[in-house]
C-alpha cells in the first residue's frame, strides 16, 4: 500500500489551490482567475500523469522485489551494453566514421518537422494533402536509397 | 487559369526530374557515361522547351502561382531560358571532369543541375522565403561543386571559404527578410509595395531590412566590399566548373535583386539608389585595381567579375528603367565568362587550380581557335565596339545617366579604360610574347569546341546587332 | 512590466550581432560554424516574434523552412570540414592560406 503520493511539489500545490479557489461558486476576480487557472490546468494534467507514472513504477518495482529471489553475482552487477562485455570507460573516443551516420540522421530528422504541422491539419487537407506528403516522403526515401546504394551505411 | 500552374513550374520540374532520374539510374544500373549525358542534356533541353512555352504563355497572362510563391511571367521564363543555356554550356565545358571521375561524375552533373534549379527558383520567386530557398539550394550545391576535387588542398580551401562566407551572406540576407517581414507584415514581393503598406515606407526596420537584403545578395554576386571570397573560390575550384559557378550566380543574383528592389521597394528608391551606386563604384574600383596585379588568369577573371558586378549594378541605381539594360549586360557577360573560363579549362585542364598567365604565352600558335576565343572574350569584357560587351556597357551607362548618376558613369568609364590594360595584356601574352619553354599540346573535346564556338558567335552577334536581344529583354520586365 | 514581442526582436538583434561578431573574429572553423547557427536562430526568433505581433502565421511557417535549410547547411558544411581535417589536423582557418593575392 502506498501512502501519500509524492505531491510535495509546490507548483502543483499552488496550482491546485488556485484552481479550486477560482472554480468555487463565486470567485472574487473571475477574469484574472480564469487566465491563471487555464494556464495551470495544462500543468495539472502533466503532473497528474507524472505522479501516476512514478506511482506505477514504484508499485511494480516494490512488488517485484518482494516476490523475486535475490542472488547477486558480479556478472549480474555489470553495466548492460546490449549483451557485449563493457570495454573501457564511458568517455572513450568515438570513431570518426560515425559522422556520416550523424549527418544522415540529422537531415532526415529535421525533415520530420514538416510532418508535424501536416499531421495536425490532415483532416482538413484531405486526400490531396495525403498525396502531397506521400510525394514528399517518397523523395526523401529516394535520397535514402541513394545513400544506401552509395555504401554510406556500410562499415568496411 | 489553372494551366498557368503547370506551365509556370514546367522548366523547374523538368530539370528536377533529370536530377532524380540521373542519380537513381546511376546507383541502380551503373550505366556508361553517355547515359549520364543523355539524361542530363535531355532534361535541360526539355526544360528549355518548357521555358519557351512558359515565355509564350506568360506574355498573355502573367500571374502569381502556387499561392503567390512563384511568379509566372516573362521575367521568370527569360531567366530560366538563360540559366538553362548557361548550365548546358557549363556542362559541356566540364564534361571531361565528369568522365574522368567514374565514381562521382554523376554527382557533379546532378549538382550542376541542382544549382540550376535553385537559380531558376531564385529568378521565379514571388515570395521572399522562396527567394531564400532558391538561394540556398543553389548555394549549398555550389559549396560542394567548389570542393569537388577532394584531393586538392586548394579545392578544399575554396570550399571552406565559400561555405563560411556564403552561409554568412545567407544569414544576413535572411535577417533582412525577417526585418522586412516585421516591418510590413508580408513576405510576398508584390504585396510589399501594395497600398495597404503605404504608411510604413520609411520605417527604420524596413530600411535596415532592405540594406541587409542588398548586402546578402551583394555577397552572392561578388560585389565589393563583399567580394573577398570570389578570387579564392574561383581559383581554387576545378577550372571546368568555374565559369558556370560565376555566370549562374551573377544571372540569378542580379535578377532576384532587381525583382525585389524594383517591385517591392520602389517607394524607397531614394534610400537604396545611392547605396547601390556606392557599392557599384567600389566594385568597379576594387575589381579593376586588383585585377591589374594578378599573374593568374583565373584570379584575374575573378577580380574582373567583381568589376563587372559593379557595372551591372550601375543599371539598377535608376530603378525599373534599367532592368532591360541589366538583363542584356548580365546575359552577354554570362556567355563571356563561360567562354573565358572554358578556354582556361582547355589550357590548364578541367581539374586544375593553376592557370598562371605564362601558360598562355604563344597560345596563338599552339591553338589558334582557343586563342581567338580567349581574345574575343577579353575584348568583349573590356567593352570594345562590335562585341556584346560594348552594347551592354552602353545600355547600363545610359540607364545610370538617365537616373542622374553622372559621377558613377564617369567613374565607370575610367574603370573601363583602366580595365583595357589587363584585358589587352592577356592578348599580348597570347599572340606577341615569345615562348620560353616548350608548352604541351592543347587537346580539346568536341563538346568544349561546340560550347566555345557558341559563346563566341553569340558574343559577336549580339555585339554587331544587339536589337533582337534588346527586344526580347524589354519583354522580360518584372512588372 | 510586460514583455512584448519587440523585446524578443531586440534579443534576436543582439544574438545576430554576437553571431556575426563570432564569425568575423574567431579563427576556429567549428566555432565560426556555430556562429552561423546562432545568426540563423536569431532570425528564427525575429520571425516568431514578428508573427506573434502581427498575428500572422507566415512568419512561423518560415521558421520551419529556415530550420531545414540550416540542417542541410550543417550537413554539407561538416562534410566539407571533415574533408579538410583529413588533410591537416587543425581546425584553424588561418592555416587555410594557400590562396591569396
Amino acid at each position: 500500500m502506498v501512502r501519500r503520493p509524492i505531491l510535495r511539489n509546490l507548483e502543483l500545490g499552488a496550482a491546485t489551490a488556485i484552481f479550486v479557489y477560482c472554480h468555487a461558486a463565486d470567485g472574487p476576480n473571475q477574469e484574472h482567475c480564469f487566465r491563471v487557472t487555464e494556464y495551470f490546468q495544462d500543468y495539472i494534467t502533466v503532473f497528474a500523469y507524472l505522479a501516476f507514472g512514478v506511482i506505477l513504477a514504484l508499485l511494480l518495482l516494490s512488488v517485484a522485489s518482494l516476490i523475486r529471489p535475490s542472488r547477486p553475482t558480479p556478472a549480474k552487477a555489470m553495466s548492460y551494453e546490449s549483451g557485449i562485455d563493457p570495454v573501457g570507460g564511458g568517455w572513450s573516443q568515438t570513431h570518426i566514421r560515425y559522422y556520416v551516420f550523424a549527418l544522415l540522421f540529422l537531415i532526415f530528422d529535421v525533415e520530420a518537422v514538416f510532418i508535424f504541422p501536416w499531421a495536425i491539419r490532415l483532416e482538413q487537407l484531405g486526400w490531396f494533402g495525403l498525396w502531397e506528403m506521400l510525394v514528399f516522403i517518397a523523395i526523401l526515401l529516394l535520397g535514402l536509397v541513394y545513400a544506401i546504394r552509395k555504401g554510406v551505411l556500410k562499415w568496411e | 487559369m489553372t494551366n498557368a500552374l503547370y506551365i509556370g513550374i514546367g522548366p523547374i520540374i523538368a530539370v528536377t526530374l533529370g536530377v532524380v532520374v540521373l542519380l537513381m539510374v546511376e546507383v541502380t544500373l551503373h550505366p556508361a557515361t553517355r547515359v549520364w549525358r543523355l539524361i542530363s542534356f535531355g532534361s535541360l533541353i526539355s526544360g528549355f522547351i518548357l521555358a519557351i512555352v512558359q515565355w509564350a504563355d506568360a506574355a498573355n497572362n502573367p500571374q502569381p502561382i502556387f499561392s503567390h510563391m512563384l511568379m509566372h511571367d516573362g521575367f521568370s521564363a527569360f531567366g530560366s531560358i538563360v540559366l538553362i543555356i548557361v548550365a548546358a554550356l557549363g556542362l559541356l565545358v566540364a564534361w571531361p571532369l565528369v568522365e574522368n571521375d567514374r565514381a562521382r561524375g554523376a554527382e557533379l552533373v546532378a549538382l550542376v543541375l541542382l544549382t540550376t534549379i535553385g537559380l531558376m527558383l531564385l529568378v521565379s520567386a514571388a515570395n521572399l522565403m522562396m527567394v531564400f530557398l532558391g538561394l540556398e539550394v543553389a548555394s549549398i550545391s555550389l559549396y560542394v561543386i567548389a570542393g569537388f576535387i577532394r584531393k586538392g588542398a586548394r579545392s578544399n580551401e575554396a570550399a571552406v571559404k565559400y561555405f563560411l562566407l556564403g552561409s554568412f551572406a545567407s544569414a544576413v540576407f535572411l535577417y533582412g527578410v525577417a526585418l522586412v517581414y516585421a516591418g510590413t507584415g508580408t513576405l510576398e514581393i508584390t504585396a510589399i509595395a501594395g497600398p495597404q503598406f503605404a504608411g510604413l515606407t520609411q520605417t527604420p526596420v524596413l530600411l535596415v531590412g532592405i540594406g541587409l537584403i542588398v548586402v546578402g545578395l551583394g555577397f552572392k554576386v561578388s560585389a565589393a566590399p563583399f567580394h573577398m571570397w570570389a578570387p579564392d573560390v574561383y581559383q581554387g575550384s576545378a577550372s571546368g566548373v568555374t565559369g558556370f559557378m560565376n555566370a549562374g550566380a551573377k544571372i540569378a543574383g542580379f535578377a532576384a535583386l532587381a525583382r525585389i528592389l524594383v517591385v517591392s521597394f520602389d517607394a524607397q528608391r531614394g534610400d537604396w539608389g545611392p547605396a547601390l551606386a556606392v557599392v557599384a563604384a567600389l566594385s568597379m574600383v576594387v575589381g579593376t585595381v586588383l585585377a591589374i596585379t594578378q599573374t593568374d588568369l583565373k584570379r584575374m577573371l575573378a577580380y574582373s567579375s567583381v568589376a563587372h558586378a559593379g557595372f551591372i549594378m550601375t543599371a539598377l541605381v535608376g530603378g525599373g528603367a534599367g532592368i532591360d539594360a541589366l538583363w542584356f549586360y548580365v546575359v552577354t557577360y554570362a556567355f563571356q565568362v563561360v567562354g573565358a573560363f572554358g578556354v582556361v579549362a582547355a589550357i590548364s585542364g578541367v581539374a586544375s587550380d593553376e592557370s598562371a598567365l605564362k601558360q598562355y604565352v604563344g597560345l596563338g600558335r599552339r591553338s589558334p581557335f582557343l586563342a581567338g576565343v580567349l581574345s574575343l572574350m577579353m575584348l568583349a569584357m573590356a567593352g570594345i565596339p562590335l562585341t556584346a560587351g560594348f552594347a551592354g556597357k552602353f545600355g547600363v551607362f545610359r540607364a545610370a545617366l538617365e537616373a542622374g548618376y553622372t559621377w558613377l558613369v564617369v567613374l565607370a568609364l575610367v574603370a573601363s579604360a583602366v580595365g583595357l590594360y589587363f584585358y589587352l595584356r592577356v592578348i599580348v601574352r597570347v599572340y606577341i610574347d615569345q615562348e620560353t619553354a616548350e608548352q604541351p599540346r592543347v587537346v580539346i573535346t568536341d563538346g568544349m569546341r561546340f560550347a566555345l564556338t557558341t559563346v563566341a558567335v553569340l558574343t559577336v552577334a549580339f555585339g554587331v546587332n544587339p536589337a533582337p536581344l534588346l527586344t526580347v529583354v524589354s519583354n522580360a520586365l518584372p512588372f | 512590466m510586460i514583455v512584448t514581442p519587440v523585446w524578443y526582436m531586440m534579443l534576436a538583434a543582439a544574438l545576430f550581432v554576437i553571431g556575426a561578431g563570432g564569425l568575423l573574429l574567431r579563427r576556429n572553423a567549428l566555432i565560426m560554424f556555430m556562429s552561423i547557427e546562432l545568426m540563423l536562430n536569431a532570425v528564427n526568433l525575429t520571425f516568431v516574434a514578428a508573427a506573434r505581433q502581427l498575428g500572422d502565421i507566415n512568419g512561423q511557417v518560415s521558421v520551419f523552412f529556415v530550420m531545414v535549410v540550416a540542417a542541410a547547411e550543417v550537413v554539407v558544411g561538416l562534410a566539407i570540414m571533415v574533408a579538410v581535417f583529413r588533410r591537416r589536423a587543425s581546425a584553424s582557418i588561418d592555416e587555410l592560406a594557400e590562396l591569396r593575392g
